[in-house]
């Protein structure tokens, strides 16, 4: 299953997308922040959500699986 | 009765106000103004501009030689140079060297932007300043507070107002300053580039790395020693993780305190006669100039570089290479975004952004050991 | 003030060829240094792979 997985190392600012959202490519997903910049993440594949694996506030890394797309 | 009246009178600073001390309060309360009402880099706005305002207010006697309390911070703290290298004590508890480790050709972007410091400076000198004050004005465009204040303490203390608040100023006007040079220095196509993922930095080569720049260029360059040293010990002292104590002490505390001395000491050299005249206008502009045409120098040699590179670098990154940190290197990721909404530069970017805090340290004791 | 033109060059020649030239250097060290950290990180790591298969 196609996953949205975190580009760089940030806090996660704000979830946009709830589980059973229908997303697109390129929808807004998830905005992470990092040295106080606000970067938006686009949805890859689209799909229905199945999984969000982060809540607001959390720290993730480069690589970490934070959305999973059925 | 009368005569007593008559004493404060003549004893009070108001008698020796001159037309320039009120002008010099007019620019205090917008600094004032800005600072608190508009929240504009108040950290130093705040004691910069009520620095001016207590040096522009007769018989105090403040920045007095040998007497004023203020004197005290200003000769201590800046003449003794003891508080830029603090507040690069501070900066290196706070520094991630990690991208830059994991890709150290970015070293040569944050030499490439000092390049323009000395067009900086050779525009200075036509301009009509001395060699010494060309110096402290061209070292703004390394967009380094405490560099600008360590070298112009030394070459040209006359010139420390302007030059300090010109660099804090446009580090501050960065996102105004630099995309505009991006856009027409780089081309569509390059600023799509997306960069390979930056390798993995061990927490050994995390350690390595502040001790073997700071006896490098302390070898190379001594006069860079006092800003280079506590740079790189304060990154020591994160990438242990052994002195967490120490960390949070040069990160937090210290840098607090310092900056109030840095601020006020700073604003205090900008009495009437120092700061009316027009050579700080030419300096605002020049400090403007020497910003656009490092950001320039930058991306020139970015777009050069990648003449040699089988993995191409965006050149956008080259722009970071003006030292404000972290300010420029989220505003080549905001360009970067616009045209290229999957890519992410501000990692990338922080390379060359921390590369070229270490380049104006050099850039300045090269120039110190010139004209020193 | 008569300006030293020559001076003025020596300080715009020696500052940019400086600057690169010790950037360059720092940038060598650093590539050596991370490369033989490297290379010890991964020969450790494998030595104690090795004890641990051979347990």
């Amino acid at each position: 299953m196609p996953e949205l997985i975190a580009p760089i190392t940030g806090n996660v600012w704000k979830i946009l997308v709830a589980v059973g959202d229908k997303v697109e490519l390129d929808d807004e997903m998830i905005i992470l922040e990092a040295l106080k910049m606000e970067t938006p993440i686009y949805c890859d594949d689209g799909g229905t959500i199945t999984e969000i694996k982060i809540k607001e506030g959390d720290a993730v890394n480069e690589g970490d699986i934070l959305v999973v797309i059925g | 009765m009368f005569n007593i009246l008559k004493e404060l009178i003549y004893s009070s600073g108001a008698v020796s106000l001159t037309g320039g001390n009120l002008v010099m309060w007019l620019v205090a309360f917008v600094l004032l103004y800005l600072a608190i009402k508009k929240q504009y880099e108040p950290l130093l706005l705040l004691p910069i501009a009520f620095g001016i305002l207590v040096v522009n207010l007769p018989l105090t006697f403040l920045m007095e030689p040998e007497h004023g309390l203020i004197w005290f911070f200003y000769h201590y703290g800046i003449e003794q140079d003891i508080i830029p290298p603090l507040i690069f004590l501070g900066l290196g508890a706070m520094i991630d060297f990690g991208p830059l480790i994991a890709n150290p050709k970015t070293l040569l972007l944050g030499a490439g932007a000092q390049a323009g410091l000395y067009v900086t400076f050779f525009a200075a000198i036509l301009f009509g300043f001395d060699l010494q004050e060309a110096g402290s004005i061209a070292i703004i465009g390394g967009a380094d507070g405490p560099t600008t204040i360590y070298l112009t303490s030394k070459l040209a203390p006359h010139l420390l107002g302007a030059t300090a608040v010109s660099a804090y100023a446009y580090m501050a006007l960065v996102p105004i300053i630099q995309p505009p040079m991006m856009k027409l220095l780089t081309t569509d196509h390059e600023r799509k580039i997306v960069m390979s993922k930056l390798r993995h930095v061990s927490k050994l080569q995390r350690v390595c790395f502040p001790i073997i720049t700071a006896m490098t260029i302390m070898l190379v360059v001594p006069p860079a020693a006092p800003l280079i040293s506590m740079l790189m010990l304060g990154n020591l002292f994160k990438e242990s993780g052994v002195v967490e104590r120490l960390t949070n002490a040069a990160s937090n505390e210290l840098m607090n305190i310092v900056t109030i001395f840095l601020g006020l000491s700073i604003g205090a050299t900008m009495t009437a006669s120092t700061f009316l005249s027009p050579k700080v206008l030419f300096i605002f502009f020049l400090g403007l100039f020497a910003f656009v045409v490092s950001t320039a120098a930058g991306l020139l040699m970015a777009k050069f570089m990648n003449l040699f590179l089988k993995d191409k670098i965006n050149p956008l990154i080259g722009a970071a290479g003006v030292s404000a940190v972290p300010m420029a290197a989220r505003c080549v990721h905001k360009v970067g975004s616009e045209a290229n909404r999957r890519n992410y530069l501000l990692m990338y970017a922080m390379g060359p952004n921390v590369a070229g805090v270490i380049g104006t340290v050099v850039a300045a004791a090269i120039l110190l050991k010139n004209l020193g | 003030m008569e300006t030293d033109w020559p001076k003025v060059l020596e300080v715009f020649g020696s500052g940019i060829i400086g600057v690169f030239l010790v950037m360059i250097l720092l940038q060598i060290l650093t590539q050596l240094s991370t490369r033989v950290i490297d290379f010890v990180e991964n020969w450790s790591k494998d030595e104690e792979a090795e004890a641990e298969s051979k347990k």
